[in-house]
């Protein structure tokens, strides 16, 4: 089964449109004081999270849109926003 | 019938309450490291805990191809290490590994491919590895059956031909590497998941497992595609890691066709011929994280495509089985093989993506002696987890592509 993807614009279409854009890991760290380590950690490592986690994607073939999805990286399907059904 | 064989490595031992190691991963390279502690170092009490059955990840799922073609002066004497130790562990095992040195040929698309084979040609034979840069027309004496005509999608200009590499039966060295470690005494625990690493002052004291705990002052993670997210859910310590799903498939068995491992980047193909007479041929990777090991028809039809333009005579013959596996990305395409930082006697050994199978046996015997002596061998020291802060990525661009999701 091939991944699905809900664009914001254009909504859901065949994942192979989009390109990944890595974990969502929070705000750019703008003006913040930060040390070599803390630069790897927010540029480079990931949580390769087994379950549902919060990615950025990017409309490639598409509208050109970047958009946070929650994905299950087991079954590699797009999930609903799992804060909002609880 | 085949009920009553017994594995070569013995009957399921019982869990022991303490160990000198424990390697949390039943694949090649921690079978590899337990030999060699055992063999080498002398450390015969030390378990390989494995959550499924051993050989079920990417030991299993590879497509039996090795070779010394890298790109970085750091990453090619691993390897070489690795291929020249297929024949003396025959040997030594007792267990015929089937390596098959048929050589490998990369193909080449265009000038600047050729431009980079003149690069890791000479970078191969600087480190005494055997590699040559050939134009199209001796690519095709070796491989007959090449297409080199200028009408398809990627004509070939020439490729890189690496004599000493080839393939090697992977299931045999997952076998014989689990005989030989558990003749010395080695426990393979199957079916026991690693469910916690405990620590105490910044040391590592022990291990839970699902069939409870284990006292140990040394514990390695070695878990192909899964040891990102154990190192992340049982230590708190993230890695500069994408696990990514790689598919691949074989044909219909066919009479000998291809003495050679026959690779392309453009194409994002590479197949052999395997001693049964079919194609395996490996695809390249979805471009996103991913744990299924599902397969998709889209890798199916590209692999029929780029095939059957390169290597025509393969039009309609038929795939028989796919199969797909987790490959553990890093940004810079090298593995990360480190130890007792931040952790003493934590030591890891991953970031390998598809090229683990490679180096498995020489990089067992390495980690098995860091783990012994506490003492970084000089040839993993350019493997740290610290040089992404240092920002001294590798640029081990020697493979097909660059598959990583950040492209």
């Amino acid at each position: 089964m091939a991944l699905m993807i809900t664009c914001p614009v254009c909504g859901r279409r065949n994942g192979y449109e989009f390109r990944y854009g890595g974990e969502d890991k929070g705000a750019y760290p703008w003006g913040q004081d930060m040390d070599p380590r803390q630069w790897a950690e927010y540029v480079h490592m990931n949580s390769c999270t087994a379950g549902v986690q919060k990615e950025w994607w990017y409309h490639r073939d598409g509208c050109g849109s970047w958009f946070t999805i929650f994905r299950d990286t087991v079954a590699n399907v797009e999930v609903e926003n799992p804060e909002e059904r609880t | 019938m085949f009920g009553t064989k017994k594995p070569l490595w013995g009957p399921q031992p019982e869990q022991k309450k303490h160990y000198d190691a424990v390697l949390i991963g039943g694949g090649l390279h921690n079978l590899a490291t337990a030999y060699y502690l055992a063999k080498e170092h002398g450390m015969t009490n030390v378990a390989v805990v494995e959550k499924r059955f051993i050989g079920f990840g990417g030991a299993g799922r590879n497509t039996a191809i090795v070779r010394a073609n890298q790109r970085t002066q750091e990453n090619v004497p691993l390897y070489k290490d690795a291929l020249d130790l297929w024949p003396q562990l025959t040997k030594e095992l007792d267990f015929n590994l089937m390596f098959n040195n048929c050589g490998n040929v990369n193909l080449m698309h265009s000038e600047a491919a050729m431009k980079a084979a003149r690069m890791n040609v000479s970078t191969a034979q600087f480190l005494g590895v055997e590699s040559h840069v050939l134009d199209a027309k001796q690519t095709k004496e070796l491989v007959p059956a090449l297409n080199l005509s200028q009408d398809i999608t990627h004509p070939i200009h020439g490729s890189m031909y690496h004599p000493p590499g080839g393939i090697v039966r992977h299931d045999a060295v997952v076998w014989g590497l689990a005989k030989g470690a558990a003749k010395l005494g080695v426990d393979i625990l199957q079916q026991t998941e690693a469910q916690g690493i405990s620590t105490r002052q910044g040391k590592v004291t022990g291990v839970d497992t699902s069939r409870g705990h284990i006292s140990t002052p040394k514990v390695m993670v070695s878990a192909g595609g899964y040891s990102a997210g154990i190192i992340s859910h049982l230590l708190g310590l993230k890695l500069p890691i994408s696990v990514l799903t790689i598919q691949a498939m074989v044909t219909q068995p066919l009479k000998p066709l291809l003495n050679h491992v026959v690779s392309s980047g453009a194409y994002h193909v590479y197949c052999n011929q395997t001693l049964k007479g079919e194609i395996a041929t490996g695809a390249h990777m979805d471009p996103w994280p991913n744990y299924t090991t599902q397969v998709t028809a889209r890798y199916i039809k590209h692999q029929a495509e780029a095939l059957t333009e390169f290597l025509p005579c393969l039009r309609g013959v038929k795939f028989m089985r796919a199969w797909g596996g987790l490959a553990d990305m890093t940004p810079d395409m090298a593995p990360i093989m480190d130890g007792n930082d931040p952790l003493d006697g934590f030591f890891m050994n991953c970031g390998w993506g598809y090229f683990g199978f490679k180096s498995s046996t020489a990089t067992g015997r390495y980690m098995a002696e860091y783990m012994a002596t506490g003492e970084c061998p000089q040839r993993l020291r350019p493997f740290t987890f610290r040089r992404y802060e240092q920002h001294k990525l590798m640029g081990e661009t020697a493979a097909l592509v660059n598959y990583t999701p950040d492209n």
